[in-house]
C-alpha cells in the first residue's frame, strides 16, 4: 500500500485508539483529558490535510485490508471529495466540541468517559464516510447509533432523556438494520460489496427487480438516520442529551449520515421516478413539517432541533430531486447548515448554561447582558433565515432554483410553493430565535444571572461565525474547489452542471421567491402571539404519544400471540401441534398427488363389518365416556380384541395371539390399579373446546387414516419377501414374525426385555417411594372398607382358577415350544403364565398367594435378561456376531418335532424376564392395597360370605 | 472390523462408560455429596473428549455406515460438548445455593451429551432416532429437575407429552421412509430418491421434519419452549439453549443433506416456511414478556429461525452460515445466561426484567457487557451477532430465496424491539431496589469472557468461518 493508503487507514483508526486515552488522561485533570481527547483529533484532521491536495485534484485514494472475505467484507476505505468534505466537517467539529465540551460539562460530570464516548461516536462517523465497503459501512452506521445512545444516555438522570434516547435507539436502530437487507441486495445485484463498484453498476441497479426492495431498506435506513417525515419525532426528543452532544450529533453530524449516504448511492439509485417521488416528497415534506413545528418551539433546543429537521429535509428533497445540479446545492448547503447550526446549537448550549433556562419565554433582552452570544448567535441565525450577506442565503438561493425548475406529478408550481413556504418558514422562526431571546427588555428574573461565557466556551461558535460571514462574502474564494470536488463524487459520472456561488444572480424567479420568503417571515413573527394560540388550539398528533401508541399496539399484540399459543393448556399446545402436522400432511399431500390405485377393494364380509363397527362404536363410546374410567376400560378391552381379531382376518395369527395375550395382562393390571383411583376423571373442557378438539382429531385420525387406505390401495415395494424368503433358511424357523423377533431383530427383542424389565423395576421403585412419602398420608386415610363385596374371594372363582392352573401352563409351555415354527414363542408364553397365574391371586388375594410361591421376581427378570445376553453372546465364541443362531430340531412326543437352537435358549430368556417384570408389576400394586389398609385374608377362599374379615396386617 | 467400529466411536464410548461409572460409584458411595466434585469432573472429561474430538479430526463412517464422523459431526460434537460443560460449570453454584444439586445432575447432562453427538454422526433412521432419544429422555428428567416445584414439574411433564407426540410423529416419518426406501441408512434413502421423491416418501419426509422442528422448537412445534425455558433451574434452561438446540440443528441439518440432497426442492420450502414463522413470532411475541426466561425462549424461537434460514438455502455456504450461526447464538447465551443466573434479590431468584431498571448505576461493567451480549444477540453491527445473521441471510439471497431474506431483516427489525428495551432499562430506566450485587466468579468469567468474544470476534471470528466451511463441504455434496 502506498502512505496515503496508509494514512487513510490510520485516520479511521485514531479516534478508536484515541478513545483509551480520556478514560486514563482524566486523572492527569480535566483540562489534560481535553487535550488528550484534541490530540487523536487533531493528528486525524492533520493526515487528512496531507491527503487533501490530492484528492483536490480529482484524485480518490483507496486502502483495503481484507477482513471476511467470503463475506464479501473487506475493510476497505476510500477518499474522494464526498468523504474529504464529511471528513473534514467530523474531525473539524469534533475539534470545536472537544474545547466547548471542556468548558460545558460541569465538574460532577464524568468527563473521561463522556470523551472516550465522543471518540468511539467519532470513529465510527468517520467510518461511515470513509468506508468502500456498503458491509464495512453498515457496521460503523450502527456503531453510530450505539455510540450515540452511550452520549445521549449521559446525562441519564434527567428522565426526558430516557424517553429520548429509547425513540432514538428504536428508531435508528431499527432503520439500520432495514438497511441490511437492503445492502445485501445492493451487493447481489452490483456482484460486490465495493462501493466504488457498485457506484460502477447503476444502470444494473436501477434495472433490477430487485431494485424498489432494495432502495426502500436503504431508504428506511437513511430516513431514520435522518430524522425524515415520519420518522422526524426522535430527534427533538433526543434533545435532552448534554448540549455538546446535540451540537455534534444531532446538527453537524451523525443526522447527516443519512443525507451522506443518499449522496453516497446518488449514481447507483438516483434518477429514477421511485427515487424522486419517495425521497424528494418525504424530503419536501419533512421540510415544511419540521419547518412549522419549529415556529411555535419555545424550547430554545426543540426550535433548532426542528430546524434541523426542516433543513435535513431540505437536503433530502435537493437530492431527491435527482438533477446533478440540485445534487452540487445539496453539497453546499451541507456545509452551509454545519456551520450556522453547529454555531446557534452552541450558543443555544451557552444560553442554557449562563441564564439557567432554554424557555424562550423566560428569555429576552439578553444583547446587552450577553453581547459576544448575542453577535454570534444573531449572525448564525440570519444565515439560517437565508438573508444576503451570509451563507445561508446563497444555498438558499440555490434551492429555490433547483425547486423552481422541478414538475411534480405533471404539476410545475407544487414543489416550488412549498419550498417557498418552507423558506418563509424558516425565515420566521430563525427571527424568532434571534428577537425573543435577545431583543425586547432585560428581564430581572432569570434564574442566574447571564454574562458572557469564559473564552474557550464561545471561540468555537465564534470560529463558525465567522466561516458564515466570510463564505456568505466570497463563497467561491473559500469554498469553491471544494463543493466542486464533492459535488463532483456525488453526481459521478454524471456532466458537472452549470452553477456559480456568487451573492448576485441577477433578478430571477429565486430573488422573487426569496423575497416573498423574507417579506412572509416577517409577518408570520409579527403576527406570533396569536398565531401560537391558534397553533396551541389545534389538535395535532404528537409524535412521542403516536410513537408510545404503537409501542403499546405492539406490546397487545404480541400479548395476543403469546396468549393464543401459550395460555398454558396442553390441550392448545397439542392442538397447534396437531394442526400444524395435518397441514404438513396436506402439504406432502399437495406436492404431487397419488397415482391412481392399483388394487382392488377386498369385499366385506359381514363378520369384517360387524368387528369394525364394534370397533368404531366402542372408540365413539369412549370419547362419550371417557369420564368414567371402569366403561372406559373395558371399552379399551374391546378395541384390543377387535384389533386382534384384525390380526387373525389379515392372517397373522402370531400378532393376533401376542395382541390378546398383552391386552389381557394390561386390562388386568389396569383393573387393579383403577381400584386406587376416583371413579371419574375430572371434567375439563367447555363444549366449544369440545368441539375444537373434535375437529382436530378427526382431521388427524381421519388423515392418518387415508393415508393408510390410499396406501393400501396400491402395490408397494415391501420388505416382506426378505423375511419370508430368509426365516426358514437364514433363522431356521417358519414363524416369521417370531424368526424375526428372536433372529433378524433378535437384538431389538433383546432391547425391549430390557426395557420391560426396567418397566418392572421402575414401578416397583416409585412405588416404594410413592409410600414413603405424602402419598401413604392420604393412602392411609381412605377409606376402602365401604363399598367392599363382602366376597372378594368367591368359592366358584378360586376353584375355576385352580382348575385352569395347569391347563393354562401346559398351553403356556406348548405355546413356548411351538414358538419357533407355528404362532407362538417365549413373549406370548411368558404373557400366558402371567395370566395363569394373575387369575390366582385376582381370586384368592395377592398376600395368600405370595405366601405360596417361591420365586423372587426381581431375581427372575435379572436371570432371565442373563439367560439371553449370554444366549447372544455364546455366538462371539464361534467368531459371529451377536445373536447368531444355531439351531437343529427336537422329537419330544407327544408333541410335534419341534426346533431347538440357541434362539430356543434366547426365547427362554424373553419369557422369564416377561413372566418376572408382570408379576412384579402385581406385587407392586398390592403394596398400594396393603398400605391402604386392605386386610390380609388367611384362607384362599370366603368360605362364608358373611363371616367377618379377619384383619391381620402385615408388611408383605 | 468391530475394532474399526469402535475405533470410531469411541469419544462417545468413552463418555457413556464414564457417565454410568459415575452413576454407579456416587449411588453406592456419599449420593449427592458427590455432586459438585461429580460435576467438575465431568466439565472437564467433556472438555477434553471435545479436544480429543477436535484433534482426531474425521474418523469415516462405523457400522455399516450407520454412523459417520465427518467433520460436520466434528465440529458440532465440539460445540455441543465444550457448551455443555461451560454450562455445567455455571451451574455448580446456583444449584448448590438452591439446594438442587443432585449427583444425577451431571450424569444426564452427560448421557444426553451422548445422544446429541449420536444425533449429529447418525447415518441411518435407528441411529437417529436412538440419538434423540436418549437426549430426549435425558432432558425430560433435567426438565423437571426442581422436583418441589410444581412450575419446573410441570414444566417437565409438558416437554414429555409434546416430545412424545412429536417422537410419535418422527417415527411416523421414518417408518414411512424406509416402507418407500426399503432401507433406513442415509446413503441408501439418497440412492431411492434419484429419480424424485414419491408422494409416500413424501409424508416420510415432512413428518421427520416436523419432528424436527420440535426439536428446534420452530414454530408453530415450538410451544414447549417457553413453559420449560421458564419453568426449569435457570442452568437447565441454559443448557436448554446451548447444546440441544445445536444437536438438533446438526440433526436437521444431516438429514435433509445427507439423506435427502439430492431432492432439496422438496424441503426447502417447507424448511423456509418454517424459518419465517419461527422469525416472526420469536420476535413478535417477545415483545410482551416480563420474565427474561421466557423472553430467552423467545429469542431462542426466533434464533432458530435465522438458523433455518441457512439450512433452507439447501447449499454449503448455507450450512456454513448455520454452524457460524449457531456457534455465535451458544457463546451469547452462555454469556446472556451466567448473567441471568447472578440475577438475585435478597437470595431469591429474580426473573424479572424490571429489576434491571439502572443497573448501569451500579454495576456499570457489567451492565456494558450485558449491553454488548444484547446489541449481539439483536444483530446489530459490529458485534459479532451481526456477522452470524449477515452470512444466514446471504446464504438464503444466494440461494435465491431473496423474499426469506427480506422477511429476515424485517423480523430482525422487531426482533431488536425487545433487547433493546433490556438495554434501555439498565440505562434509563427508574430506580429500583437493587439486585444483590455480586457475581460468582465463574458466572463473571463467563459473562465477561462471552461479551468480549461478542467485540473481539469481529477480527476474525475466531478463524471459525474455515473450520465451518470445511464442516458444511463434507456434508453437502
Amino acid at each position: 500500500m502506498t502512505d496515503s493508503s496508509n494514512f487513510l487507514v490510520i485516520i479511521a483508526l485514531l479516534p478508536f485508539l484515541g478513545a483509551l486515552l480520556p478514560g486514563v488522561m482524566i486523572r492527569a485533570g480535566r483540562t489534560a483529558c481535553a487535550w488528550f481527547t484534541a490530540f487523536p483529533t487533531a493528528l486525524a484532521l492533520l493526515l487528512l490535510l496531507v491527503l487533501a491536495p490530492a484528492v483536490m485534484r480529482g484524485e480518490t485514494i483507496h486502502a483495503e485490508i481484507e477482513w471476511l472475505p467470503q463475506l464479501g467484507l473487506t475493510a476497505s476505505f476510500m477518499l474522494d471529495g464526498l468523504s474529504l468534505l464529511f471528513a473534514g466537517m467530523i474531525l473539524g467539529i469534533g475539534l470545536l466540541i472537544t474545547l466547548y465540551a471542556r468548558f460545558y460539562l460541569s465538574g460532577n460530570d464524568p468527563m473521561g468517559v463522556f470523551f472516550t464516548y465522543l471518540l468511539l461516536f467519532q470513529g465510527a462517523m468517520l467510518g461511515i464516510v470513509l468506508s468502500d465497503n456498503i458491509l464495512l459501512l453498515l457496521i460503523f452506521w450502527e456503531l453510530t447509533s450505539l455510540s450515540s445512545f452511550l452520549l445521549i444516555g449521559f446525562w441519564s438522570h434527567l428522565p426526558e432523556g430516557r424517553q429520548g434516547a429509547r425513540m432514538a435507539l428504536a428508531v435508528t436502530g431499527a432503520g439500520g438494520l432495514a438497511m441490511i437487507g437492503g445492502m445485501l441486495i445492493l451487493g447481489d445485484i452490483a456482484g460486490s460489496y465495493k462501493i466504488s463498484e457498485i457506484l460502477q453498476a447503476g444502470d444494473a441497479i436501477r434495472a433490477s427487480d430487485w431494485y424498489i426492495p432494495a432502495l426502500i431498506l436503504i431508504l428506511l435506513g437513511a430516513f431514520t438516520k435522518s430524522a425524515q417525515f415520519p420518522f422526524h419525532f426522535w430527534l427533538p426528543h433526543a434533545m435532552a442529551a448534554p448540549t455538546p452532544v446535540s451540537a455534534y450529533l444531532h446538527s453537524a453530524t451523525m443526522v447527516k449520515a443519512g443525507v451522506f449516504l443518499m449522496a453516497r448511492m446518488w449514481p447507483a439509485l438516483a434518477g429514477t421516478d421511485a427515487w424522486f417521488y419517495i425521497v424528494a416528497t418525504t424530503g419536501l415534506v419533512t421540510m415544511v413539517i419540521g419547518a412549522l413545528i419549529a415556529l411555535f418551539k419555545d424550547d430554545l433546543k426543540a426550535l433548532l432541533a426542528f430546524s434541523t429537521v426542516s433543513h435535513l429535509g431540505l437536503l433530502t428533497m435537493l437530492l431527491g430531486i435527482g438533477t446533478p445540479f440540485a445534487a452540487v446545492v445539496a453539497v453546499f448547503h451541507i456545509i452551509n447548515h454545519l456551520t450556522f447550526k453547529a454555531a446557534l446549537f452552541m450558543t443555544a448550549g451557552i444560553i442554557d448554561h449562563e441564564t439557567g433556562t432554554r424557555d424562550i419565554n423566560r428569555l429576552g433582552g439578553l444583547r446587552r447582558l450577553m453581547p459576544v452570544t448575542f453577535v454570534i448567535g444573531t449572525i448564525a441565525a440570519l444565515s439560517m433565515a437565508g438573508i444576503p450577506l451570509f451563507n445561508g442565503f446563497l444555498s438558499k438561493e440555490m434551492m429555490l432554483d433547483a425547486a423552481h425548475d422541478t414538475t411534480w406529478a405533471g404539476n410545475p408550481l407544487i414543489v416550488a410553493v412549498l419550498a417557498t413556504v418552507g423558506a418563509l418558514l424558516s425565515v420566521a422562526y430563525s427571527l424568532r430565535f434571534i428577537w425573543h431571546v435577545f431583543f425586547g427588555p432585560v428581564r430581572d428574573d432569570y434564574p442566574s444571572k447571564p454574562h458572557d461565557p469564559p473564552f474557550g466556551m464561545w471561540a468555537g461558535p465564534a470560529f463558525l461565525a465567522t466561516l458564515v460571514v466570510v463564505i456568505g462574502i466570497v463563497p467561491a474564494a473559500i469554498v469553491g474547489p471544494l463543493v466542486a470536488v464533492a459535488g463532483g463524487a456525488v453526481i459521478g459520472d454524471a456532466e458537472m452542471p452549470y452553477y456559480s456561488l456568487k451573492i448576485w444572480h441577477g433578478v430571477n424567479a429565486a430573488l422573487f421567491m426569496s423575497i416573498i420568503a423574507v417579506v412572509g417571515g416577517l409577518v408570520f413573527l409579527a403576527l406570533h402571539g396569536g398565531l401560537n394560540r391558534i397553533w396551541n388550539a389545534l389538535p395535532r398528533p404528537e409524535a412521542k404519544a403516536i410513537f408510545d401508541w404503537i409501542v403499546a399496539q405492539v406490546a397487545a399484540l404480541s400479548r395476543r400471540v403469546t396468549e393464543a399459543s401459550h395460555n398454558g393448556s396442553i390441550s392448545r399446545y397439542l392442538a397447534i401441534l396437531i394442526v400444524a402436522s395435518v397441514a404438513l400432511g396436506a402439504v406432502a399431500f399437495g406436492g404431487s398427488g397419488l397415482a391412481t390405485p392399483s388394487r382392488e377393494m377386498l369385499p366385506v364380509s359381514l363378520p369384517v363389518l360387524a368387528g369394525w363397527l364394534m370397533l368404531i362404536v366402542a372408540t365413539g363410546s369412549i370419547v362419550v365416556m371417557h369420564h368414567h374410567r371402569f366403561r372406559a376400560l373395558v371399552l379399551i378391552g374391546i378395541i384390543g380384541l377387535m384389533i386382534s381379531f384384525g390380526f387373525v382376518f389379515l392372517s397373522a395369527p402370531d400378532l393376533a395371539l401376542t395382541q390378546i395375550s398383552v391386552e389381557t395382562v394390561t386390562i388386568m393390571l389396569l383393573l387393579l390399579a383403577l381400584h386406587f383411583m376416583p371413579k371419574s376423571t375430572p371434567r375439563e373442557s367447555s363444549g366449544l373446546l369440545k368441539l375444537r378438539d373434535g375437529v382436530i382429531a378427526i382431521a388427524a385420525g381421519g388423515g392418518v387414516g387415508a393415508l393408510a387406505y390410499a396406501f393400501m390401495l396400491r402395490d408397494v415395494d415391501t420388505i416382506s419377501g426378505y423375511h419370508l424368503e430368509n426365516s426358514y433358511t437364514g433363522g431356521g424357523g417358519t414363524n416369521v414374525v417370531n424368526v424375526i423377533l428372536v433372529d433378524f431383530r433378535g437384538y431389538d427383542t433383546y432391547g425391549e426385555i430390557i426395557v420391560l424389565g426396567i418397566a418392572g423395576f421402575v414401578i416397583y421403585a416409585l412405588m416404594d417411594t410413592l409410600l414413603n412419602g405424602p402419598a401413604a398420608r392420604r393412602l392411609r386415610n381412605t377409606d376402602y372398607a365401604q363399598n367392599r363385596s363382602r366376597d372378594r374371594h368367591p368359592l366358584m372363582m378360586v376353584v375355576a382358577t385352580r382348575v385352569m392352573m395347569p391347563i393354562a401352563v401346559m398351553v403356556g409351555v406348548y405355546i413356548f415350544l411351538r414358538g419357533h415354527n407355528q404362532p407362538g414363542g417365549g413373549f406370548v408364553a411368558g404373557l400366558v403364565i402371567s395370566i395363569a397365574l394373575l387369575m390366582q391371586y385376582m381370586a384368592s388375594g395377592f398376600a395368600w398367594t405370595q405366601n405360596r410361591q417361591r420365586v423372587e421376581y426381581h431375581a427372575l427378570i435379572g436371570i432371565g435378561a442373563l439367560v439371553a445376553g449370554l444366549t447372544g453372546a455364546a455366538a462371539w465364541l464361534y467368531n459371529s456376531p451377536f445373536l447368531t443362531s444355531l439351531y437343529g430340531y427336537v422329537e419330544l412326543p407327544p408333541i410335534e418335532e419341534f426346533g431347538i437352537g440357541t434362539a430356543f435358549l434366547f426365547d427362554l430368556g424373553v419369557f422369564m424376564t416377561v413372566l418376572g417384570a408382570v408379576m412384579l408389576m402385581l406385587y407392586s400394586l398390592s403394596r398400594i392395597a396393603r398400605y391402604a389398609g386392605e386386610p390380609i385374608n388367611v384362607d384362599p377362599m370366603d368360605y362364608d360370605p358373611k363371616q367377618a374379615i379377619v384383619d391381620e396386617k402385615g408388611e408383605v | 472390523m468391530i475394532a474399526a467400529d469402535i475405533q470410531v466411536v469411541l469419544p462417545e464410548l468413552v463418555l457413556s462408560v464414564f457417565a454410568m461409572a459415575a452413576l454407579m460409584g456416587a449411588v453406592y458411595t456419599i449420593k449427592d455429596r458427590a455432586a459438585p466434585l461429580l460435576v467438575w469432573t465431568t466439565s472437564g472429561v467433556m472438555v477434553l473428549v471435545a479436544l480429543w474430538i477436535a484433534i482426531a479430526g474425521p474418523q469415516g463412517s462405523a457400522f455399516e455406515g450407520s454412523f459417520t464422523s465427518d467433520g460436520f459431526s466434528v465440529f458440532a460434537k465440539v460445540m455441543i460438548l465444550m457448551s455443555g460443560a461451560a454450562i455445567l460449570l455455571m451451574s455448580e453454584g446456583y444449584m448448590a445455593r438452591h439446594g438442587i444439586l443432585k449427583f444425577e445432575y451431571p450424569v444426564l447432562i452427560t448421557l444426553a451429551s451422548v445422544g446429541m453427538m449420536v444425533m449429529v454422526s447418525a447415518g441411518d433412521l435407528i441411529v437417529l432416532y436412538m440419538g434423540l432419544e436418549l437426549q430426549s429422555l435425558a432432558l425430560y428428567v433435567v426438565a423437571a429437575l426442581r422436583r418441589d416445584s410444581i412450575k419446573s414439574t410441570e414444566a417437565g411433564l409438558k416437554y414429555f407429552v409434546l416430545g412424545a407426540l412429536s417422537s410419535g410423529l418422527l417415527l411416523y416419518g421414518a417408518s414411512l421412509t424406509y416402507g418407500y426406501t426399503g432401507t433406513t441408512s442415509f446413503a441408501g434413502i439418497i440412492e431411492a430418491t434419484e429419480g424424485g421423491v414419491s408422494t409416500g416418501l413424501l409424508f416420510g419426509l415432512v413428518f421427520l421434519l416436523a419432528g424436527f422442528a420440535f426439536k428446534v422448537s420452530a414454530a408453530p412445534f415450538h410451544m414447549w419452549t417457553p413453559d420449560v425455558y421458564e419453568g426449569s433451574p435457570t442452568p437447565v434452561t441454559a443448557f436448554f439453549a446451548t447444546a440441544p438446540k445445536v444437536a438438533a440443528m446438526g440433526l436437521f441439518a444431516r438429514v435433509v443433506h445427507d439423506a435427502f440432497g439430492g431432492v432439496v426442492g422438496d424441503w426447502q420450502q417447507i424448511v423456509a416456511l418454517l424459518s419465517v414463522l419461527s422469525m416472526f413470532l420469536g420476535a413478535i411475541a417477545a415483545i410482551g414478556q416480563r420474565n427474561i426466561k421466557r423472553l430467552m425462549a423467545y429469542s431462542s424461537i426466533a434464533h432458530m429461525g435465522f438458523a433455518l434460514m441457512g439450512l433452507a438455502a439447501g447449499t454449503v455456504l448455507g450450512v456454513q452460515a448455520m454452524l457460524i450461526y449457531m456457534a455465535i447464538y451458544v457463546t451469547m447465551n452462555i454469556g446472556t445466561f451466567a448473567f441471568i443466573m447472578s440475577m438475585e434479590k435478597d437470595g431469591r431468584v429474580v426473573t424479572d426484567i424490571d429489576a434491571l431498571q439502572m443497573y448501569s448505576k451500579r454495576e456499570p461493567l457489567k451492565a456494558l457487557a450485558m449491553l454488548v451480549l444484547l446489541f449481539s444477540l439483536a444483530g446489530v453491527p459490529p458485534m459479532v451477532g451481526f456477522f452470524g445473521k449477515l452470512y444466514v441471510l446471504r446464504a438464503a439471497y444466494d440461494a435465491g430465496l431473496g423474499w426469506l431474506a427480506v422477511a429476515g431483516v424485517l423480523a430482525s427489525v422487531i426482533g431488536a424491539f425487545y433487547y433493546l428495551r433490556i438495554v434501555y432499562y439498565m440505562y434509563f430506566g427508574e430506580e429500583r431496589d437493587a439486585l444483590d450485587p455480586g457475581m460468582s466468579p465463574v458466572l463473571w468469567g463467563f459473562l465477561m469472557a462471552s461479551a468480549a468474544v461478542m467485540v473481539v470476534g469481529i477480527v476474525n471470528l475466531f478463524g471459525i468461518e474455515p473450520a465451518a466451511a470445511a464442516a458444511a463441504a463434507s456434508l453437502v455434496n
